[in-house]
């Protein structure tokens, strides 16, 4: 997989530090699981974090603050033999495959995936939910291929992840392990390339309004 | 409380490491006092800093603190430092209180850990890439330290830089774009 457009170094630092919106860092969470390149420019701004860490003056904690770790370690059970495999999360009824037999990105796999609802001109939806939280609005597309889709500006950023399949507009072309993100100055026209269906992940930023184009398509789904 | 006595020195990267080491295999406190004197004050400041409340920052101080005790076995020094380490360990807490606090319902989840590639890493890049980001920090200009700084504290930051800097704020946002910019060529200028 050849990936040819990454995060921006503004949402990779808002990763870093912890700001991005829950829906919006999970569709970089499935880019980051694809692409080398974003999670070593990832490190480096958490590194970032470190250093600033490391640079702030001190604000003391309470005098008997570091007895009472003490204590609190001391009432903990052992801790040394916690093997990562015992932290794997359940997963909840979540299908493993996408339409096309396509596997669902390990970065959803607890999350509650919705099911696939035509939403007009040969796009379907399905709602992602997440456990950390269930406000964000997170959307799986399928769309057509060779599907002209309408022009549109949004409010807010609109990051959407390729899965399978490709789409173009006038900025390039996006295959799988794409993130491609426009931000609310930009007007794009995508359209989905002839060669097949194209399944993407999509979180708009800013759930005040969604009139953004997926905002659009999703808008029946979330009520809002 | 004798443990709390202050470290002659700053300990550096090498040190925390090897304090966090020995935490992991010695469960040794003395070591862990040293790591807890050291990043605890700082952690307090860091999360007042990014808009908790003194008394929640510093239950979260704590909270981190312990986790480093918990989970030192997984500190790999080939993937990060050891701030940089106890810093993604304060952030992902820090999301957890947010989220928590915002729906009733209770979760510990931390924000989508991403496997990274095992290999292919080595310490000393690790250490060179903390390094690299340290020395690009410092050859920032005053304002551009500035602006990254607080947009890395908080989105709401945007008009504290505004006020800070007497720009407007919708140039705010710009700024940080060139600031990141400015790292980006530093941060490649030197690898």
């Amino acid at each position: 997989m050849t990936i040819r457009h990454h995060a921006t170094d503004e949402t990779l630092m808002r990763y870093a530090a912890g700001q991005l919106p829950a829906g919006p860092a999970r569709v970089l969470a499935v880019h980051l699981a694809t692409c080398p390149c974003c999670r070593s420019r990832l490190g480096e701004f958490e590194a970032v974090g470190g250093a600033l860490l490391e640079a702030m003056p001190l604000a003391p904690m309470a005098p008997d603050a570091f007895a009472a770790a003490l204590r609190a370690i001391d009432a903990e059970p052992q801790y040394a033999a916690v093997s990562p495999l015992s932290r794997a999360r359940a997963m909840p009824s979540a299908p493993v495959t996408l339409p096309g037999g396509i596997p669902l990105p390990a970065a959803l796999r607890d999350c509650e995936i919705g099911p696939w609802r035509w939403i007009g001109l040969g796009v379907r939806a399905s709602t992602v939910r997440l456990p950390e939280d269930r406000q964000a609005r997170l959307t799986l597309l399928r769309v057509g291929p060779g599907r002209k889709l309408p022009d549109h500006g949004h409010v807010g950023t609109e990051f959407t992840q390729v899965i399978s399949g490709s789409f173009s507009d006038g900025y390039g072309r996006y295959g799988p392990g794409d993130l491609s993100e426009m931000d609310q100055e930009i007007e794009h026209q995508p359209i989905v390339d002839p060669e097949g269906e194209c399944i993407c992940l999509a979180a708009l930023e800013g759930s005040m309004r969604l009139n953004g184009f997926f905002g659009r398509l999703v808008q029946p789904f979330v009520r809002i | 409380m004798t443990r709390l006595m202050k470290d002659d020195g700053v300990p550096d990267g090498a040190e925390l490491a090897r304090l966090i080491g020995m935490v992991a295999t010695e469960r040794d406190r003395q070591a862990y006092a040293r790591l807890y004197s050291y990043f605890a004050p700082r952690l307090n400041a860091f999360l007042r800093k990014s808009g908790l409340p003194p008394n929640t920052a510093e239950e979260i101080a704590q909270e981190v603190m312990l986790s480093v005790w918990r989970k030192a076995s997984y500190f790999d020094a080939t993937r990060a430092g050891a701030a940089t380490w106890i810093f993604t360990i304060a952030r992902n807490l820090r999301i957890d209180h947010l989220r928590r606090i915002r729906t009733a319902a209770a979760s510990e989840d931390e924000q989508g850990e991403v496997e990274t590639a095992p290999s292919g890493e080595t310490l000393l890049l690790t250490a060179e890439r903390e390094a690299r980001v340290r020395e690009a920090l410092k050859t920032l200009s005053a304002e551009q330290a500035t602006v990254l700084r607080l947009s890395f504290f908080s989105e709401k930051a945007h008009s504290e830089i505004a006020r800070e800097l007497g720009l407007p704020l919708g140039t705010v946002k710009s700024r940080v774009r060139l600031a990141l910019g400015r790292l980006r060529v530093l941060l490649e200028g030197q690898s």
